[in-house]
């Protein structure tokens, strides 16, 4: 990292408009492109308090400020546009969580990056909608918080309730979402409401180590811990009439279920093994990088095909893993209402995944170009009528699923042709961190947090209250404050406000 | 060519004519006025019956104004088709009653006779309307002039494939727009009703292979 003072630091950065800032080449060495990042007032402070925090002397070696981080992810080889830093931005394993970038396929010195896409591979958030009302709800709450609890195993350690072997799982890899409909755990229209209709085409699981597939065979749906939740919601706010009835979303106190989680053990394991493996490759194609940490290998070499493969059964395996505990959700209202899931219209609106790489063709500088975007922390969003996104949605534009934090609102955007230019269909994931975990544990008591929830009327049911701090509203950004920037920059549109009652979490 | 209008009409030497030919063309058009169309007086039709002077061009437009031509900006050939059809009109006109009983016997065909169905293929790449259209499709993705037409259509077609969003500089964006909408709405409606039988032909096996179970024995919340 080149060091100067923070005032030095400040004349790379250029605020385009209200809700938009540039970085300029030069922030760090060797930047192919500019980088560019989406805040408002609020978030600017957060963003700009973290540089300043990096710039003063003696804190070398620490975390990297996100901003810094989004200007080394520029210096990439291969990276076209510009690398993108979205409202909820925070430092990452490389690369920013909350950062984007697209490598130019065609060009063959184009990289692929674990750190670009995370280590919870394919981590994403499901909403389901219900015909049911808050007051159906409500008297019977806490046994149906009790109910998913007991449905969806939680935590670290914890195993499913779906039984399954290891032949089990390698059809599972192959095949993602198919699997689950071809067993009958979902629905046919669960898999045409997925991002890439809940299956990438081009898994291969042996690619995948002996070691992730022990990890991941018995954790297949299981919530996970961190901000991994199933929270039962209601509609607070419509935004957007027309875009929410095409979500089957109608009237404010509708009951929906959102569920967050990812590939668990797998994933983690599929990254850590392919890290390994990229180390070597960029020593032998002479790959130079400003971080460590932003570990790569050309998209065309054996370790770079070896990655992308393996990283899609990972992804397959999160989508296998959001359709069993779709179906075990189902399973606990239907016990819970005395009614079939059909009846309670217990329809998927929408899957998006956030930590992923795909493959994509997009219009830069005026050329249709076939690209590997990361998206690390970022969902995609893509614009009405693009060919990918369901027929269903094709007039309002691709549901955008943001999860806030525990008992904080979450959000559906929806994709916009503004975003589709500006920063390739992408636009934020979530709240994004504002304190690390180790000082959210110093700082909050997760008895205040409980007592905070439980004034609030959300029922929650939790495996370690003792962590339920790490996870404290306090601990993040706030989810509105995110949203509202990726709206007035006009990369993605509000369309429903969501309130949680009822949580489970690891 | 017009060699059956011309036999219809008694022309000396249908078989011979060559229409390309500047001076065969001027006598052709003469001999229709003198002896089939008869519109001028026999003394009013002395510039037309100059076919070696220059100013015969201009007789004769004014001969086809005379004539309230429709195809008067068409190409030569299309302007003496429709003088010959006028011709064969009035012939008509004149002996209803002897041509009325006329009987064609169809030639038995050896094959059925396949009318494509695509208006594409029955395109006449030599009009001037082809001509035209190309040149305004054209200006509008902002492609360079080029003698044959085909070859600009087929870079309109390269340029669209590798950039689906031409941004046309100046459109009157309603006409434009609301038939494409409509196009989309109609397109919409087709996938929708595909994905439906997509959904069913999944479900229908779903009938065959599903078979999903849980064993909460397997359950372990984690900490």
């Amino acid at each position: 990292m080149v060091v100067r003072q923070y005032n030095e630091e400040l004349k790379y950065l250029d605020k385009i408009n209200p809700y938009c800032w540039r970085i300029k080449k030069g922030f760090q060495p060797n930047m192919n492109v500019e980088g560019i990042f989406y805040v408002n007032n609020t978030l600017e402070k957060l963003m700009f308090d973290e540089l300043r925090n990096a710039c003063r002397p003696g804190m070398t070696g620490g975390f990297l400020p996100g901003v810094k981080q989004i200007a080394n992810v520029a210096a990439l080889p291969g990276i076209v546009g510009r690398s993108v830093g979205l409202p909820d931005v925070h430092s990452g394993y490389g690369f920013a969580i909350g950062n984007m970038a697209a490598f130019d396929m065609a060009d063959p010195k184009s990289v692929v990056s674990p750190g670009g896409v995370g280590f919870d591979i394919n981590c994403g958030v499901r909403l389901l909608r219900t015909n049911l009302h808050e007051k159906d709800v409500l008297p019977i709450k806490e046994q149906l918080a009790q109910s998913l609890f007991d449905h969806i195993p939680v935590g670290v350690g914890s195993k499913g309730i779906i039984p399954m072997n290891a032949r089990d799982l390698e059809e599972a890899l192959e095949m993602g979402m198919d699997w689950s409909l071809r067993e009958g755990y979902v629905w046919a229209e669960d898999k045409e409401h997925c991002e890439e209709y809940g299956r990438m085409l081009n898994a291969d699981p042996s690619k995948v180590s002996l070691r992730a597939k022990k990890r991941g065979l018995p954790q297949l749906g299981t919530l996970g811990a961190g901000n991994h939740y199933a929270e039962i919601q209601v509609v607070d706010e419509i935004y957007d009439k027309y875009a929410a009835s095409k979500m089957g979303i109608e009237r404010l106190g509708q009951v929906c279920v959102m569920i967050h989680s990812g590939s668990r053990g797998f994933g983690h394991q599929v990254a850590t093994d392919a890290l390994v493996q990229m180390e070597k490759a960029m020593k032998r194609d002479n790959i130079e990088v400003n971080d460590r940490q932003l570990a790569c290998a050309r998209i065309n070499s054996i370790e770079g095909q070896d990655y992308l493969k393996a990283m899609s059964a990972a992804a397959n395996f999160a989508w296998v893993n959001r359709s069993s505990m779709t179906f075990l959700t189902r399973q606990a209202f239907a016990k819970q209402f005395r009614m079939a899931p059909d009846d309670l219209d217990m329809h998927v609106i929408y899957d998006v995944s956030h930590n992923i790489a795909k493959i994509e063709e997009h219009v830069v500088d005026g050329k249709l170009k076939t690209l590997l975007v990361h998206r690390k922390g970022s969902t995609r969003a893509f614009p009405p009528h693009h060919p990918l996104i369901p027929v269903d949605y094709q007039v309002t534009g691709q549901p955008v699923l943001i999860g806030g934090t525990m008992g904080t609102c979450s959000y559906v955007l929806t994709g916009t042709h503004q975003g589709m230019t500006e920063t390739f269909g992408s636009t934020c994931h979530g709240a994004g961190r504002a304190l690390s975990r180790a000082k959210s544990r110093r700082n909050i008591d997760y008895k205040d947090v409980l007592n905070k929830l439980e004034t609030m009327g959300i029922s929650i049911r939790v495996a370690s209250p003792k962590l339920v701090m790490e996870e404290a509203p306090e601990s993040y950004k706030n989810v509105t404050d995110v949203v509202n920037t990726c709206h007035g920059a006009g990369i993605s549109k509000k369309t429903v406000k969501l309130r949680p009652i009822a949580v489970i979490k690891g | 060519m017009f060699k059956l209008k011309l036999t219809a009409l008694g022309h000396p030497n249908p078989d011979e004519f060559n229409c390309d030919d500047e001076k065969e063309y001027r006598s052709v058009i003469l001999w229709l006025e003198d002896q089939k169309i008869r519109h001028y007086k026999i003394e009013d039709r002395e510039n037309l019956r100059n076919i070696d002077s220059a100013d015969w061009n201009i007789a004769y437009e004014n001969y086809q104004k005379d004539l309230v031509s429709p195809v008067i900006n068409g190409s030569l050939l299309e302007q003496l088709n429709w003088l010959l059809s006028y011709a064969v009109r009035l012939e008509y006109a004149d002996n209803v009653e002897k041509y009325k009983s006329a009987k064609v016997e169809q030639p038995k065909k050896a094959a059925p006779n396949v009318v494509s169905s695509n208006p594409l293929d029955n395109l006449d790449f030599s009009s001037p309307a082809f001509k035209a259209g190309v040149e305004r499709v054209c200006t509008l993705a902002g492609i360079g002039p080029h003698l044959d037409p085909k070859v600009r259509l087929a870079a309109l077609a390269k340029v669209l494939k590798s950039n689906p969003h031409p941004h046309p500089t100046s459109l009157d964006s309603s006409i434009v727009q609301q038939p494409t909408d409509v196009l989309k709405l109609l397109f919409l409606q087709d996938i929708r009703d595909l994905q439906t039988k997509i959904n069913e032909a999944l479900v229908a096996v779903q009938t065959v292979t599903a078979d999903p179970r849980t064993d909460t024995k397997l359950g372990k919340v984690g900490r």
